[in-house]
């Protein structure tokens, strides 16, 4: 199918539960996502953002309604086929960094291009290219316990572009780092290497001072997706920093 | 992904040490029980393996030494001397008995020997004479030095009171203690005539066929059994493989069992451990046998590191033993050694098989959780 969309959803619902207990927590989203798109996604706790995240990154299957990646249809693929999509057409960058402990930077890096074909020589090198671009080169060789939040979070950027895919997923990225740090992370992801190559990006977050950055923003609320709702997003800065004062 | 497996695995290193220790001490225990066991077998043996007659003659339906009695015709040493092809037959006798050191009854093969005979008695000798005279005994050097004796001390035998003549060498372990007595005097004891023996050993001319040798003796002592060395050794350790094998096969599955709680419990722990871990790989993109792959192959690592530093460990281990307890014998052959291996393979994925079905059923969403 020729498609001018990354990420195309249609009429994606997802409920938990069936009955009178039945909880639906996205309904009747349509999502398109262009190329070298950055979208942010904005709502209170609960209103469905990792739900839609995760259906967004073929974790999660909907109840209804159906989702295009990169132009395929992925209703009819099995679940022996999901993984390898993922893996050449996702990135993912999670708030908790979910580096993998025992390997080091440019390990955690080359794992997911070795998971992908890419043979190990090759897979380093491409490795601490990426990390040297996000300015790691004196990290390569650091677990993650001895990096800082910010490089953690650089290390898991890195580890999303490895296989280059043309879409990026985020999760509250800066959700554990300070605002600077974040801010900077974020223009990597955003500015920098992230959207190389017409790649899309999706961040799903409470943080409204990463608006600037996006092309669009939407609120979610509900399960129900809408454009930027400019009252919602300044209640929930407000919010914030009313909370940042206290 | 297999780096992972292996950086996972080193990267605890008390779980590690745990792991592979578990396994190695299960290995450990199972080669030298087996070693032991082994030892015992070539002990048991060791008589016949040392005297120079390819040929045994012994009272019919005797098969062995060990739990045996044997007691030939008083002229079947003459009769046997008088086949064709034979060059020297030696009559022995044999009773199992005990050595009575102090208040100690050590048990001990008794083999009453003819003084004069070229062959019979003990092979080796460090101290004193191998043929023992009416009041004398030839007991081993390590049994000597267990119970503090020495050449020119007493020790009782039947309650007749003999001399240390001679110390022997290799004829001393846990599974048997051989001593050497006069055999006339053996006789009076055992109120049977001089020239009776229990057992005839056969050295034939060179060159003459053994098979037809024994059938030549079949012939001439119809009432005995006739056995090549060869098939008396064989039919000597199957007899002491019959009596261990149980308790070497219950020793075993205890090492095993432990092995496999061991491995499992340690596999487990760390697969819960990095449950998380695995949740993220799978969001990324990873296929479950890829993570099923990483958790074997931490499980067979832990289980190979383990299984080399047992062995290691046993071999140590005998080395050790031989040298505080001369009597024990723990005979480690690679061949047994590579046995265990199958075993510990089946036993080591029967382990793997309970974190694997976790990762399996992981779900990937665990990965967005903070």
């Amino acid at each position: 199918m020729n498609t001018p969309y990354i990420l195309e959803m249609r009429q994606v619902s997802k409920t938990y539960g069936s009955g009178h207990t039945a909880v639906k927590a996205v309904d009747g989203v349509d999502l398109l996502i262009k190329p070298e798109e950055i979208v942010l996604v904005m709502g209170p706790s609960g209103s469905g953002k990792t739900t839609l995240l995760s259906m967004a990154g073929l974790l999660l299957r909907p109840t209804e309604g159906k989702i295009w990646l990169n132009g395929q249809e992925t209703t009819p693929l099995t679940e022996r086929q999901l993984p390898a999509l993922r893996l050449r057409s996702v990135g993912f960058v999670f708030q908790a960094y979910n580096l993998l402990g025992a390997l080091t930077a440019r390990e955690n890096v080359g794992l997911v291009m070795h998971m992908a074909g890419r043979n190990g020589r090759s897979a380093r090198t491409r490795a601490a290219e990426l990390l040297t671009m996000l300015g790691l080169e004196h990290r390569l060789n650091h677990l993650p316990a001895d990096l800082s939040g910010g490089e953690k979070q650089r290390v898991a950027l890195a580890r999303a572009l490895a296989n280059d895919p043309p879409l990026i997923l985020a999760d509250e990225p800066t959700g554990n780092l300070d605002s600077k740090i974040g801010r900077e992370v974020m223009e990597l992801l955003c500015c920098g290497l992230g959207r190389d190559q017409g790649r899309a990006i999706v961040i799903v977050t409470h943080d409204h001072r990463l608006r600037d950055i996006a092309d669009r923003v939407l609120w979610l609320e509900d399960g129900r997706l809408s454009d930027d709702h400019r009252g919602n997003l300044e209640s929930m800065a407000s919010h914030q920093i009313g909370e940042t004062t206290r | 992904m297999l780096k992972l497996a292996w950086r996972n695995l080193i990267h605890e290193r008390t779980r590690l040490i745990i792991s592979v220790g578990g396994v190695a001490l299960a290995v450990l225990l199972i080669v030298v029980m087996n070693g032991i066991f082994a030892g015992g077998e070539k002990q048991a043996t060791t008589y016949i393996k040392n005297q120079p007659a390819p040929l045994w003659v012994m009272q019919a339906g005797v098969e062995n030494i060990h739990m045996a009695s044997s007691i030939l015709p008083a002229d079947a040493v003459e009769r046997v001397r008088s086949v064709p092809g034979v060059e020297t037959a030696v009559g022995i006798l044999y009773t199992g008995g005990g050595v009575e050191v102090g208040d100690t009854l050590v048990p001990s093969y008794l083999f009453g020997v003819d003084p004069d005979a070229s062959f019979g008695g003990p092979w080796s000798l460090t101290k004193g004479t191998a043929a023992p005279a009416a009041n004398e005994i030839v007991v081993d050097q390590a049994f000597a030095q267990r119970y503090r004796l020495a050449l020119g001390d007493t020790v009782s035998v039947m309650g007749h009171d003999l001399v240390i003549a001679g110390l022997s060498k290799g004829t001393f372990g846990i599974a048997v203690n051989l001593t050497f007595v006069n055999k006339e005097a053996l006789a009076q004891t055992l109120g049977v005539p001089s020239q009776s023996a229990s057992y005839i050993l056969v050295k034939p001319v060179s060159g003459t066929n053994l098979q037809n040798l024994a059938d030549e003796l079949r012939t001439a002592l119809p009432q005995a059994n006739v056995m090549t060395q060869t098939d008396f050794i064989a039919s000597e350790r199957d007899l002491i493989r019959q009596t261990g094998v149980d308790v070497i096969r219950a020793m075993s599955t205890v090492a095993y069992v432990i092995g496999l709680l061991v491995i499992g419990l340690t596999i487990y722990t760390a697969t819960l451990e990095r449950s998380r871990e695995y949740g993220v790989l799978k969001a990324i993109g990873a296929k479950n046998p890829q993570l099923v792959r990483v958790v074997f192959t931490q499980a067979f690592a832990a289980a190979g590191l383990g299984y080399l530093l047992g062995v290691g460990l046993a071999y140590g281990t005998s080395v050790v033993v031989s040298r505080l307890f001369p009597d024990i014998l723990i005979l480690i052959n690679p061949p047994q050694l590579l046995r265990e291996v199958p075993a510990l393979a089946f036993i080591t994925a029967l382990a793997a098989l309970l974190p694997v079905g976790r990762v399996a059923r992981l779900d990937p969403l665990v990965a967005f959780r903070a």
